[in-house]
């Protein structure tokens, strides 16, 4: 069957990000592939997950797990090949679950061809497909994103005797948007894929497609303008696809990405993640009504795309000394799980495996007006091993059973591309698919009535968001309409129960519905609302008046 | 004539005897009833005296001022006099009570009407007591004031309150003894309204210079005779 | 009907325990006992935020105001302190709310309803310390604040006093009773035992709200001087903490029986049934103390010499009646010695002064007269040692004046024995 139509699908959309590496090996290689994934499409399906989105699958020598590209219109042959992803795609609408994939536009491998090739000469035709210096002092000032191991934006290049600018890894070189070759090629590989099928990208590191001299060389108006001219010809040609921005910016700057609805679809609301975690922490809604009264509106067929965790650290650069001192010292006191300006950790050691915790936060990110993205693993409590190096941690293999390699594998142990988790809290015999299947109350089986609620009702998606304003800052609550529906969301941010007066004369004879056991609550009146809730609980109430 | 007159001796003797021997129980019982009230009365004020020594009560009619009224009347300390009024007290009402006994007329009436007198006498008394003890700390209290306050002749006003309050209470008191009570009604009106009027003629006419000064120092701050502003600040 | 004072017994009114209830658990309370304070409290509110924005950033903290039925807007400038996500206006940043709340615990001022107010507040958010501060402090900065709180949080003390610069003559009654005779007794030397900026522990609040006798109008009015010679009493750790200048705040020359009341009424009152604490205890010693134990500030004060002298002369006269019952003969006839003695000659020394001190205070623990009248009786004669103080040291150095203050507190302690025997302990 194939998959509905719907221009608007990503507001509505639950999205579960995966690597096809970590997701199941069907071949016994030890590597996840297209073929295992696309044999637990059934499990994603269960889980109410509508649109997946997958890190880079594309050749690679791996040294930035896949954001280092050296072939964009190819599978890395670990993972399968073009066919298996063709037909992945195919089962994967079929279940209605879309599918977007990774399109690092900023930069390639050192490997990949067109490097090879600029490099080789000062006259090769793809010489200016990457930035070339012969000094390293241009674009002085610009800040460096990978701080832990890089000291500086140019790289020496002893082939060509020049330097060549990265605003990653020094083996991922900067290709040159000011080339309107590189621009055509780019455009070229994503028709590529949108023939194929797939419905969305996930443009990776777009701020810094373009650099000019004095400026921070980040979110300039002719990277704006690369955008625009791509989202124009996938609005042409490919209606209905879904270009998702990846832009680590304060929200007043990530809000010209959205431009009058001419850009990206979608933008991924950095700097209300971490506030989520420091709310928490802090017991005090402040951080999260604070950075939503700064978010501006956005045009109507525009998204936020909300995230507690992804394959990344969880990064800090959106947050003052002070905030960031705190995060660090509140989930990261062993400072090798800090790396760059972030913290390496999965979401649920950063909670302490804290089930109540766990579940307010996927309540929040659930209820919050954007679309939400759920970190492969999350929905079952996956730990992380930060002795793997880099963000490696968070990226191990797939728990799905308590057996044999955590039924990720039926290779050797020792052959996995990454060890599994084993200590004894998040280790695979306690946390995996098949056992939390079989509990009613599992993490999982939440997850998926949670879900499943999301979905019941349009509001949370696309509907209006006011905050109430309770004297006890102890609770988050807020209110989402969208045409005559009204939902109440009320959180306890605390680890102590809470009694809460909200001001509802607004909804005046209401009654709310509580929208897990759709039982029946008060009627709205002229006093204020008093509610108790448990250490860390939360409510959804539908209002109707009856 | 002789045996005329033996016979009425005979018979008068004979009568007074009958009449003596008539009243003479009585006597013995009111001897009796007075004996017995004289060691009731001494034991009442044997009494007393410990329930006045225990309750320190001579430290409190010297708070009240009492002792010394008493010193200059040449009577004992409050706690004696007390317990001899007590042991008085008592062994009248028994000899009263003996009197009645013998039955004389009119002498009862008289005696009911002592009893019913008593009460309103001790009243009396407290009143005069609580009275004079309220005088004393008001006195106190205005004399502590108005030295603090470096208002002159703060003695003066002392006594002039202690008085004002002592004539207060003694119309009180002979208000309710029930003597003369209009007219120690009317005579204290008349005192206080004559005090008061004196003391605004002598205030307004004779203190006119003490009066601004007095109303200067309250009303603006504090100044020396310099006219510099005074800094005090004791904390 | 809404409740918005407390009525009998209830030190929380409905109102403010719904504020209450809204800040919920708080790792630092900051009262702020008001009235009528508009024109000075803005410098104190910015101390106070500066203070624990800059030192404590991620605690829990909650400004308290009890006012006493202000009617300048002294309430409104406290609730607009707060800073939090309802969009007061205010342009600072802190990582966490910080809430002002404030209620009204009277129509009239009361200092002690005021403090009771707060350490029933602070008892009920759990406060791990509290801090106490004068609306009138204006001196106070970022760092007075941290160095309050800083040795009740992070160090183990209970109680915190602070310490001033002042000028000599500020303050004579602490110099010449409360501060010698605090320290003769129980062997701390508290430069401040009455102090109107302080900090303490939870734990010592609690204390101390549950203890005093708040029925009693004599025990609140001294509420402040009662906190210290508790903790002191109870064996808690005291530290003292330089706050600055301490501003001259001009008093009439009436408030001094007021500030006997709220001063020595407490400490005679103690001196009694803390007896067992300070019997056996011989001289004093230094209590840890941050910055300056104390400084001399150099402006003008004028104090009128003559009016002392008059005041003290006139009281040694006209209630010679009333000494008679407190005073011992030889000291009273000392007294009335001096007191024919003119402005050049007049000399009321120590040992006099503190014989004074003592038989007063054994004569309010006897109540030979209303204790009321005692303390009041005690205004004159201070007066009178008040102008030897001046004359004695007017003219000398800063460090005259700290001996000659030492001399005084020695002799306190010198005559420690005669306290006992005067009150036939």
């Amino acid at each position: 069957m194939p998959i509905k139509q719907d221009a608007l699908w990503y507001k509505d959309s639950i999205i579960y990000q995966a690597h096809v590496r970590a997701f199941f090996d069907s071949n016994g290689d030890g590597v996840g592939d297209f073929k295992g994934l696309e044999q637990k499409l059934d499990y994603l399906e269960e889980l109410g997950i509508n649109a997946i989105w997958l890190m880079p699958f594309f050749p690679s020598p791996l040294r930035d797990d896949g954001y280092d590209i050296s072939d964009y219109r190819s599978v890395h042959g670990s993972y399968g090949t073009l066919e298996d992803f063709q037909d992945f795609l195919e089962s994967a609408h079929r279940r209605q679950i879309r599918v977007i994939i990774e399109m690092v536009l900023n930069h390639t491998s050192d490997q990949h061809p067109w490097f090879q090739e600029s490099r080789s000469s000062q006259d090769n035709p793809r010489r200016d497909w990457y930035v070339w210096s012969d000094t390293d002092t241009r674009y002085q000032g610009t800040r460096i994103n990978f701080l832990d191991t890089e000291l500086s934006n140019w790289a020496w290049d002893p082939v060509s005797k020049s330097y060549y600018w990265h605003r990653f890894f020094s083996h991922q070189p900067d290709l040159n948007y000011d080339n309107p070759a590189v621009r055509e090629e780019m455009w070229g590989v994503m028709k590529f894929w949108l023939d194929m099928g797939v419905d969305g990208f996930r443009l990776d590191a777009v701020p810094y497609l373009v650099e000019r001299e004095g400026t921070s060389c980040e979110n300039l108006p002719e990277t704006h303008a690369i955008i625009k001219d791509l989202r124009r010809r996938l609005d042409e040609q490919y209606p209905g696809k879904m270009l998702l921005a990846e832009a680590n910016q304060w929200p007043a700057d990530l809000r010209p990405y959205f431009a009058d609805g001419d850009e990206f679809h979608m933008a991924f609301h950095f700097p209300l993640m971490p506030r989520m975690f420091m709310a928490v922490k802090l017991e005090d809604r402040k951080p999260i009504t604070e950075i939503l009264r700064q978010t501006p509106e956005i045009p109507p067929n525009c998204q936020w795309c909300l995230f507690l965790r992804n394959h990344d650290e969880l990064t800090l650069e959106m947050l003052s000394d002070i905030e960031r001192s705190f995060m660090n010292d509140s989930y990261a006191q062993d400072k090798s799980m800090r790396i760059n300006l972030g913290i390496r950790r999965r979401l649920a050691p950063l909670l302490e495996n804290d089930r109540r915790r766990i579940d307010l936060m996927n309540a929040i990110l659930m209820s919050m007006p954007g679309t939400p993205s759920i970190y492969y693993g999350d929905e079952i409590g996956m730990g992380d091993n930060i002795n793997l190096g880099d963000r490696n941690g968070v990226r191990t293999p797939m728990q799905w059973t308590g057996g044999w390699n955590a039924g990720f594998s039926a290779t050797e142990a020792e052959k996995l591309y990454a060890p599994l988790i084993q200590d004894p809290v998040y280790g695979y015999p306690a946390v995996n698919v098949v056992s939390q299947k079989r509990t009613s109350h599992s993490l999982l089986n939440w997850m998926a009535s949670l879900i499943a609620v999301r979905k019941s009702s349009r509001v949370f998606g696309s509907g209006s968001i006011q905050f109430l304003y309770p004297v006890n800052h102890r609770i988050l609550a807020y209110v989402r309409q969208l045409d005559k529906e009204t939902v109440l969301v009320v959180n306890n941010l605390s680890s102590a129960a809470q009694a809460v007066e909200l001001d509802l004369r607004e909804y005046k004879g209401n009654i709310l519905i509580e929208m897990f056991g759709k039982n029946v609550f008060p009627r709205v009146g002229d006093l204020p609302y008093l509610l108790t809730l448990g250490p860390y609980q939360f409510y959804w109430f539908r209002l109707r008046k009856m | 004539m002789r045996d005329m007159i033996v016979s009425e001796l005979t018979q008068a003797i004979q009568q007074f005897s009958r009449g003596f021997a008539h009243i003479l129980p009585r006597i013995i019982v009111m001897a009796v009833i007075a004996l017995v009230g004289w060691l009731a009365a001494y034991l009442a004020r044997a009494l007393l005296r410990s329930i006045l020594r225990l309750i320190k009560f001579d430290r409190l009619s010297e708070s009240a001022g009492a002792s010394v009224l008493l010193t200059k009347a040449g009577l004992p300390q409050a706690t004696e006099l007390l317990s001899q009024l007590g042991f008085a007290i008592t062994w009248m009402v028994f000899i009263l009570l003996g009197v009645s006994v013998l039955g004389i007329l009119g002498v009862q009436e008289l005696i009911t009407n002592l009893f019913q007198f008593l009460p309103r006498l001790f009243a009396g008394l407290l009143i005069i007591f609580v009275g004079l003890l309220t005088a004393s700390f008001f006195s106190r209290a205005t004399l502590l004031a108005a030295v603090n306050a470096n208002l002159p002749s703060p003695r003066l006003l002392s006594t002039a309150v202690r008085a004002i309050l002592i004539v207060f209470v003694l119309s009180m008191f002979f208000e309710e003894l029930g003597v003369g009570e209009q007219t120690m009604l009317l005579a204290f009106g008349i005192a206080f309204g004559a005090a008061m009027l004196g003391l605004a003629i002598a205030f307004g006419a004779g203190g006119r210079n003490l009066a601004q000064r007095f109303l200067e120092s309250r009303l603006s701050p504090d100044n020396d005779d310099d006219g510099r502003k005074d800094e005090f600040s004791p904390l | 009907m809404k409740k918005s004072k407390a009525e009998n017994d209830e030190v929380l009114s409905d109102e403010f325990l719904r504020q209450l209830m809204g800040v919920g658990e708080v790792d630092i309370v900051v009262g702020l006992p008001t009235h009528n304070n508009a024109a000075t409290i803005g410098p104190v509110i910015e101390a106070i935020q500066g203070g624990l924005l800059a030192f404590f950033p991620r605690e829990r903290a909650v400004i308290i105001n009890a006012d006493g039925g202000s009617r300048d807007g002294t309430p409104d400038l406290v609730v607009n302190a707060a800073i939090d996500d309802v969009g007061r206006g205010s342009k600072i940043y802190a990582l966490r709310t910080l809430h002002a709340i404030s209620t009204e615990y009277a129509s009239t001022p009361a200092r002690g309803t005021a403090l009771r107010a707060i350490l029933a507040a602070a008892e009920l958010l759990r406060a791990k310390a509290c801090i106490i501060l004068s609306p009138e402090s204006t001196q106070l900065k970022a760092d007075s604040i941290a160095s309050l709180l800083r040795p009740i949080y992070s160090e183990g003390f209970d109680l915190v006093l602070p310490t001033y610069a002042r000028h000599r003559f500020d303050g004579l009654l602490l110099t010449n009773l409360l501060y010698p005779m605090t320290r003769a007794l129980y062997g701390l030397r508290i430069r401040e035992p009455h102090a109107l900026d302080f900090a303490f522990s939870g734990k010592l609040g609690d204390q101390f709200l549950s203890q005093n006798p708040w029925d009693d109008e004599t025990a609140r009015a001294g509420s402040e001087s009662r906190f210290t010679l508790s903790a002191i009493a109870g064996g808690y750790r005291i530290c003292q903490s330089f706050l600055g200048n301490r501003e001259h705040i001009e008093r009439r020359t009436a408030d001094l029986v007021p500030a006997l009341r709220q001063t020595v009424a407490p400490l005679f009152s103690f001196v009694h049934s803390t007896a067992p604490v300070w019997r056996g205890r011989l001289g004093s010693e230094l209590i840890p103390t941050t910055g300056p134990d104390r400084e001399f500030t150099r402006e003008p004060l004028r104090i009128n010499r003559k009016r002392l002298l008059g005041m003290f002369v006139s009281g040694v006269a006209e209630l010679e009646s009333i000494f008679r019952s407190i005073l011992t003969v030889p000291t009273l006839e000392r007294l009335q010695e001096i007191a024919r003695l003119d402005e050049a000659q007049f000399c009321y020394s120590e040992e006099l002064w503190v014989k004074t001190v003592y038989e007063f205070a054994a004569a309010y623990h006897k109540s030979v007269i209303s204790r009321d009248h005692i303390l009041q009786a005690l205004a004159p004669l201070f007066r009178g040692r008040a102008l030897t103080f001046l004359l004695q040291n007017n003219q000398g150095s800063s460090d005259d004046v700290v001996n000659n203050i030492e001399t005084l507190c020695l002799e306190f302690e010198r005559l420690k024995p005669y306290l006992l025997e005067k009150m036939e302990l």
